[in-house]
């Protein structure tokens, strides 16, 4: 990872809203870079860390100015790029898995069916090669009848199915970074963990960069290899995963990620009163 | 409450802590206020309404002539300083007749609105609450209605009732109300499943109560912005069965009786019908922009 | 008997051609915290609307306090037993401001002295005085949990069903739900069921749980079995090694 450039370089990533009640700071000034590797994003709501994908797949709606310093994708300067070169990098380079596959699937279509669309808007290729390859992909996040599945419409598949479709549907450009935005988090644990197996497979196998967004300290912690911990568009730290968990590590975090950790109730620890976060503004300035 | 620019006041209405019930409602209708007026159209719509307004309040003081007067040496005379839009078969002055012609429409659409609004809201929301073998009576019941053309329907009762302004209203308000019922329903059937209404089920409240103080309250806005978008449809019912010489009659100065007098001189003597229909028109705009801006201001939470 | 706050017997519901309880039995002591875990499907959102009378096709046995329940539920049922939502922007009136929701019930049950009890709904769930007229729009997803939890113990009720009421906030959020909770059933001697996918939560907050799956009940156990991670069926164990977190293979 450290020799090779790495997919993604992004330096004061800045998103702002203007409203009629003035500028909203989503994101103030984040900088990371992504390698192969599964990197955490985690903050809880109104931190930007949603918008921080979004962003850098220029998904901002409307009222929303994004700027860097540097927001490169393979050495390629993204800020310099025009709409529609940035509109071919998404799908096809960048995908995006988001929480629920409910609203990201069109009702009025077949799964596979949207699944092949996909890979022949970024692939050259006949129906019969984008329904084999859809198959394929099928069969990679573990359907057991993707020929079935294939034909089924949105609403016929449950949650967990509808998430497979969705990264499936991601995945078939091959792209070499994913963004997956809660991907689990409407999901059953059993079948949270099935789908992190995918992704996980997929990152180790394929040498993928995956950037996980999440608002769930103890999934990232045990899924990522390095975690982002935001507050209010900002970045508290940045640090290794198992660090995370590591209990004689406490003493060196920053008083947010340490705040979080002790305000989730913990079987092992009981306690009558949970701990509660006391926010700084400090910590914003 | 003088000045509405001051400082203090408008502090004071946008408050994030209010400390009254009437502070806390004036404080909503401000905010909505202050949305609609960053929509120049809308306001366009509102100047236009107030303006109608105005006109029909002070008929009297603006119109330069009695609008039934006749005076048949002054036939047919086009625009001109004394007669603005000129005058009509009977030379009677057109601009006079506009200017009265606002209360008639005011009044229709008025008595229409105040009938429909909440006759359709409340068989919409009692259909869409209960469901069932009410929901089934009620909307078969709206179908028969809706099944027919609003202005042929209308035409069928003025047969029946007589030509007139006031059997005109009744027409129109039959004719109107199923839509309403319609649109109160689906808001209903959204509304019921809310968690705020299973929320009032579990502190023991009636239906009645439900359905009034926390359904009814929610179809509202829609309804309001429905009502808006009506407007110009009701004008123009009206003004179209008074064309057909089936709603005021003559010698009322109505908008569409006017255009329908006109139409035997339209080559030769285009004012008489032109102006009135120009009338109709910018006023069923203003309706439209107003409804338009309504419908941002209030679907916004 | 006369010790449970809530006695099910058989309890069994169906939507249509879906089975959604089966066979369900369970009984909660007065002043017990009971948890009901599963996963989507288990049926275990539908008990509560079943106990709280918002389901009305049931079969079976409910009592609440001994007296046996029908299915359509009168007033004063509703004094006794209360019930919190899991979306605290679905659960409020979005036009109505906090002190209109806080009134509507003493109002449907003609309780006097609204002015007072309204001022100490809200100060003890914690909420400032200068928050009674906002509207729902003007307060944040815990705020709004808060007014929710006011609105249903101003009616002074001895029970409380929970459904999920922190899985929509953020966990700074929750531990500061949670911690209203717990006081206030100390406080009131309360009873609480609580539905939740979170097996921590439930440990934080319960003695004794059900694990349902499918509308059956798996198993029953107590807060010190989960905590020593000893329950005695597969789908149990299942349930607790999946929630506690991802575990790369080999």
């Amino acid at each position: 990872m450290a020799s090779e450039q790495p997919l993604l370089e992004v330096d004061n990533l800045k998103v702002d809203f203007h409203t009629p009640t003035g500028i909203v700071r989503a994101v103030r000034g984040l900088s990371f870079t992504l390698g192969r590797e599964r990197l955490g994003i985690v903050g809880e709501s109104g931190s930007g860390k949603s918008m921080t994908g979004r962003a850098i797949l220029d998904l901002i709606p409307h009222p929303g100015v994004v700027s860097a310093e540097r927001m490169r994708f393979r050495g390629q300067d993204l800020t310099a790029m025009d709409k529609g070169n940035r509109r071919k990098l998404r799908g096809r380079h960048i995908s995006m898995v988001m929480q629920d596959p409910k609203f990201s699937l069109n009702p009025v279509e077949t799964v596979g069916s949207q699944i092949a669309e996909a890979y022949r808007i970024h692939r050259k290729a006949g129906p019969r090669e984008a329904r084999e390859r859809s198959l394929a992909m099928l069969e990679q996040v573990q359907i057991r009848e993707p020929a079935r599945v294939y034909d089924l419409y949105p609403h016929e598949v449950s949650g967990g199915m509808g998430q497979r479709v969705m990264i499936a549907m991601m995945l078939i450009a091959e792209p070499e970074v994913l963004i997956a935005d809660e991907p689990t988090s409407a999901l059953d644990v059993t079948v949270q963990l099935q789908i992190l197996k995918i992704l996980d497979d997929l990152v180790t196998e394929r040498g993928m960069g995956l950037i996980f967004i999440s608002h769930d300290l103890h999934l990232v912690q045990s899924f990522c290899d390095r975690v982002i911990v935001m507050y209010g568009g900002k970045v508290m730290e940045t640090l290794p995963a198992t660090e995370l968990a590591d209990p004689s590590a406490r003493s060196r975090r920053h008083p947010y990620t340490l705040g979080l950790l002790e305000c989730l109730p913990d079987l092992d620890h009981p306690r009558a009163k949970l701990a509660t976060l006391n926010r700084d503004p400090a910590w914003l300035a | 409450m003088s000045d509405t620019s001051s400082p203090g006041l408008h502090a004071w209405l946008i408050s994030d802590s209010p400390e009254s019930r009437r502070q806390a409602r004036l404080g909503q209708l401000y905010r909505q206020w202050l949305a609609f007026k960053r929509n120049p159209m809308a306001v366009a719509g509102l100047a236009i309404i107030v303006l109608l307004l105005l006109i029909a309040a002070f008929a009297p003081v603006i119109a330069p002539f009695d609008p039934i007067a006749q005076a048949l040496d002054k036939r047919l005379l086009p625009p001109s300083a004394t007669n603005w839009f000129g005058t009509d078969a009977l030379g009677r002055d057109i601009f006079s007749r506009i200017v009265y012609g606002t209360r008639i429409t005011l009044v229709i659409v008025l008595l229409v609105v105040v009938t429909v609004g909440p006759f359709g809201l409340l068989i919409g929301a009692i259909s869409g609450y209960y469901g069932g073998w009410v929901d089934r009576l009620l909307m078969r019941i709206t179908d028969v209605f809706l099944a027919f053309p609003r202005l042929v329907l209308a035409l069928a009762f003025v047969a029946a009732l007589g030509p007139g302004i006031v059997n005109a209203i009744i027409a129109i308000a039959i004719t109107t109300w199923p839509p309403y019922a319609r649109v109160a329903r689906a808001e209903t059937m959204v509304i019921r499943n809310q968690d705020y209404i299973a929320a009032m089920r579990l502190q023991g409240a009636s239906q009645a109560r439900i359905i009034w103080k926390h359904v009814v309250p929610m179809c509202m806005s829609s309804l309001i912005v429905r009502t808006t978008f009506d407007m110009a449809g009701i004008i123009l019912t009206a003004a179209g069965l008074g064309f057909l010489g089936l709603g005021a009659q003559p010698p009322m100065p109505e908008w569409g009786a006017m255009i329908s007098a006109g139409r035997e001189q339209i080559f030769d003597q285009w004012w008489v019908a032109t102006f009135p229909g120009v009338a109709i028109c910018i006023v069923a705009l203003g309706f439209n922009l107003l409804g338009d801006g309504l419908r941002d201001v209030m679907d916004a939470r | 008997m006369t010790n449970a706050a809530i006695s099910v017997d058989k309890l069994n519901v169906s939507f249509g051609d879906s089975h959604v309880v089966k066979d369900l039995s369970f009984e909660v002591r007065k002043g017990e915290s009971y948890g009901l875990v599963g996963e989507s499907g288990s049926g275990k959102s539908t008990v509560l609307r079943v106990l709280s009378g918002l389901n009305r096709e049931w079969s079976g046995a409910v009592a609440i306090e001994g007296a046996v329940q029908p299915k359509v539920r009168d007033k004063a049922f509703y004094r006794n037993v209360q019930m919190v939502f899991q979306d605290p922007y679905g659960s409020l009136h979005p036009k109505k401001t906090v002190d209109d929701t806080l009134a509507e019930p003493l109002a449907i049950h003609g309780l006097d002295n609204a002015e007072a009890r309204i001022g100490k709904a809200l100060s003890d769930v914690g909420l400032p005085a200068s928050f009674r007229f906002r509207y729902p729009h003007q307060l944040s997803g815990g705020q709004r949990q808060r007014v929710a939890i006011a609105r249903a113990l101003v009616l002074e009720p001895s029970i409380l069903l929970l459904d999920e009421p922190t899985s929509a906030l953020d966990v700074s959020i929750q531990a500061e739900v949670l911690n209203l909770l717990a006081a206030l059933r100390q406080e009131r001697k309360l009873t609480y069921i609580l539905v939740s996918h979170d097996l921590s939560v439930v440990g934080h907050m319960c003695e004794r749980l059900l694990v349902m799956q499918f509308g059956r009940a798996v198993e029953e156990m107590t807060v010190e079995t989960l905590a020593a991670r000893q329950p005695h069926t597969a789908y149990a164990q299942q349930l607790l090694t999946a929630s506690a977190g991802f575990r790369r293979a080999g």
